[in-house]
């Protein structure tokens, strides 16, 4: 985007701040107008951090609604003229198509209000948003995961997995899916191997659904796994708003009177809501840098540290700098891999702390790793306890730090055979030896919270 | 947003400010502005209050995303301190158990001893957390999913979870996780399923029986959701158990 909004409200911000240095010297009338300007700057910014929350929570909704056969609901977040494009199916227009393709391809009925028939199970879980609201306020996009958990009782079983990309818009002062993109990259067999001994499929492979009920216009054919395809990235170009919040500032002294004392209000305001911005710039940024790890994206994923940002993954050691980042990464296979690799890593179940004067963050983080390399499938689980740094407003990892919980095999799963974890690279050394030295399971170990208990706030000592 | 109210009082206040400046003398002004500070510290109040309202967002979903790190860990103690010294637990089929001591007790006497234990994975993860805050800034609720990846299998279960806020501190209120799917490893959900627990699966026994009984995948169960539809601002309608089927006259 050429001039975002974000942009232009922090510079704002830094003005205000800058005009109230020399409040001494202004008139009272000044500094009342100043005030009024800063005020309406804190509602717009305001309103921009609620949409990124009320984008999230129709994509949640969406994820409810089909999960039980409430495909009517589901297609009540999309706009009147909405479009759907489904995989390589083609491209479904207006509410009404919607309804019945969510319908045909979750398996129920357009007889009845809501439900699924007895042994269909359509759980589609909507992870990992990047949320992006455009300068004027009235359009959105947003990037999501979705993993899916599908079969007929005795009959079928599979996994779903998929990346989405959607427009919004604000429709008098409402939401709505205006457009999705569903880049459908498997529906596998939960047997024989999963994913990881899926055969090439023609581009532009219709589905039973799509061939029942045809789509109202084709769409450009993309390539499925094991083809490793990136869907494209609304915020490929440019300056990724989306992981920016206000740039840090120093409170400004006040003077002690009537007009100060609301200009401190205002700082203080200003400052909690820069807070607000930074815990969904920091979801926006681990988000990003899990897409980015899932297509073998090395350099752009690096390039998501700070200068000086260390990455530790394991029992691989620590790597610092963006560069050596970068090199560590690669330990994971090619650039945008090869065929057959998946790479994915569901970035989930966040808890993010912002430092009081919001120039630093501490967060908590899990992934659900789905690997295949060589026609061989495998499981992952970890945790990370990662920090950042607010980079005159933009959030970068100062520290990433993922602590395998698990590594398992696909077909026999993880209990019957677990895989230890990688040993520092030899051809890749580390910068540093691993910070601290642990086994992953069948040996389970507690990793360290950077938080106290939310509730009782005492910090966690062991049990 | 460009058209909220309070963008707009604003603006129109400069505009009143302004031409006030202009037409009246210097006294009048600062009388003026004394009106016009306080609705300066209105707005400001209020718009804080917006902002409060987008942290309890994060506060609720840090409390049931900590729950679930302290269930992978077999971590009781912190897990019982997440909850409100009167609130409830119901999981599954088997029933209510009342008063943080009994939250306790569920978890050390059902699921296991604290801590981890060699070979014993239940991992607990939070997906897709939906978070309310309600008017009145005290009371919350969240839908979530917990997917669970243990060493019996797979997991898939709701939380429609009720949080107060206390002395400035949003706690567990009532903690409700219906079941959606469990199923082993190795044969994963086509078959051999379990479709729920009951109260004398295991000890303890609960203080209540469960608030609803129903079955669970392969059957046909759905929680209500606690929201409306974001978009048209209703209710869900109470799906029919005839669904399906003969869906497409197939």
């Amino acid at each position: 985007m050429k001039s975002p909004l974000h942009g232009f409200s922090v510079s704002l911000g830094i003005l205000c701040f800058a005009l109230a240095g020399t409040a001494h010297a202004q008139s009272d009338a000044a500094r009342v107008a100043a005030l009024k300007t800063r005020l309406a700057v804190l509602a717009k910014e305001t309103t921009q951090v609620e949409d990124i929350t009320k984008i999230q929570r129709i994509g949640r909704s969406f994820g409810y609604y089909t999960d039980k056969g409430f495909f009517g609901e589901a297609a009540d977040l999309f706009a009147d003229d909405a479009t759907f494009q489904w995989g390589n199916d083609g491209i479904y227009k207006g509410k009404a198509h919607i309804k019945e393709l969510l319908t045909r391809q979750g398996g129920g009925s357009m007889k009845e209000v809501a439900g699924l028939p007895f042994g269909r199970l359509n759980l589609r879980m909507q992870l990992q948003p990047v949320v992006t609201v455009a300068d004027d306020g009235n359009t959105a996009h947003a990037r999501w995961r979705e993993w899916g958990l599908l079969g007929q009782y005795q009959k079928e079983i599979s996994w779903g997995d998929a990346i989405m990309e959607d427009d919004y818009v604000k429709d008098n002062g409402v939401w709505k899916i205006s457009a999705r993109r569903y880049y459908q990259n498997f529906v596998s067999p939960y047997g024989d191997g999963g994913w990881a001994r899926l055969k090439p499929v023609n581009n532009g492979q219709v589905s039973k659904v799509g061939q029942e009920f045809p789509a109202d216009v084709k769409a450009e054919p993309y390539p499925m796994f094991p083809v490793s395809y990136i869907p494209p990235y609304h915020y490929a170009k440019g300056k990724p708003t989306a992981i920016m919040s206000d740039a840090p500032v120093n409170p400004p002294k006040r003077a002690d009177d009537k007009i100060g004392k609301l200009e401190t209000l205002a700082d203080t305001k200003a400052l909690a809501l820069g807070r607000a911005r930074s815990v969904r710039a920091i979801e926006n940024l681990q988000a990003m840098y899990g897409y980015y790890v899932d297509k073998g994206q090395w350099q752009q994923a690096s390039q998501l540290f700070s200068k000086d940002g260390s990455y530790e993954f394991g029992q691989s050691g620590v790597y610092l700098t963006p560069a050596h980042v970068e090199k560590a990464l690669r330990l994971m296979g090619p650039k945008d891999l090869e065929a057959g690799q998946l790479n994915n890593f569901v970035m989930v179940q966040p808890i993010i702390d912002i430092a009081a004067d919001n120039r630093t963050a501490k967060a908590r983080w899990r992934s659900d790793v789905l690997l295949s390399r060589a026609g061989k499938g495998r499981w992952g689980g970890g945790v990370y306890e990662n920090e950042y740094v607010n980079d005159n407003g933009t959030w970068k990892f100062s520290k990433l730090h993922y602590y395998v919980t698990f590594w398992g095999d696909y077909d026999e799963g993880w209990q019957a055979k677990p895989f230890p974890m990688d040993p520092p690279s030899k051809e890749s050394p580390p910068d540093q030896p691993p910070t601290l030295v642990y086994e992953s399971f069948p040996t389970l170990q507690v990793v360290p919270y950077h938080y106290a208990n939310p509730v009782t706030k005492e910090p966690h000592k062991g049990e | 947003m460009m058209h909220s109210d309070s963008l707009f009082t604003a603006l129109r206040r400069s505009l009143l400010l302004g031409t006030a400046v202009l037409t009246l003398g210097a006294t009048t002004v600062h009388a003026q502005s004394d009106t016009d500070l306080q609705a300066i510290e209105k707005d400001l109040n209020d718009v804080g209050t917006r902002i409060t309202r987008l942290q309890d967002l994060t506060d609720v979903e840090i409390v049931q995303d900590a729950y679930g790190y302290y269930v992978d860990k077999a971590q009781w103690r912190s897990l019982a301190g997440l909850f409100a010294e009167d609130a409830t637990l119901e999981i599954g089929g088997k029933g209510v158990f009342t008063g943080k001591a009994r939250v306790f007790e569920y978890m050390q006497t059902g699921l296991g001893p604290i801590g981890p234990r060699k070979g014993g994975l239940i991992d607990h993860q939070q997906f897709q957390c939906l978070p309310t805050i309600h008017d009145d800034g005290v009371t919350a609720e969240v839908r979530c999913i917990a997917f669970v990846m243990s060493s019996g299998g797979w997991g898939h279960n709701y939380y429609e979870d009720d949080f107060v806020k206390e002395d400035g501190v949003w706690k567990f209120k009532k903690l409700h996780g219906p079941f959606n799917m469990y199923s082993s490893y190795k044969e994963g959900w086509i078959d051999h399923v379990i479709v729920n627990t009951f109260p004398e699966k295991f000890k303890p026994w609960p203080d209540l029986p469960p608030t609803t009984i129903y079955l669970t995948y392969p059957s046909y169960y759905a929680e209500p959701f606690h929201y409306p539809n974001p978009v048209t601002g209703k209710a869900a309608p109470t799906p029919s158990p005839r669904a399906g089927g003969e869906a497409f006259g197939r």
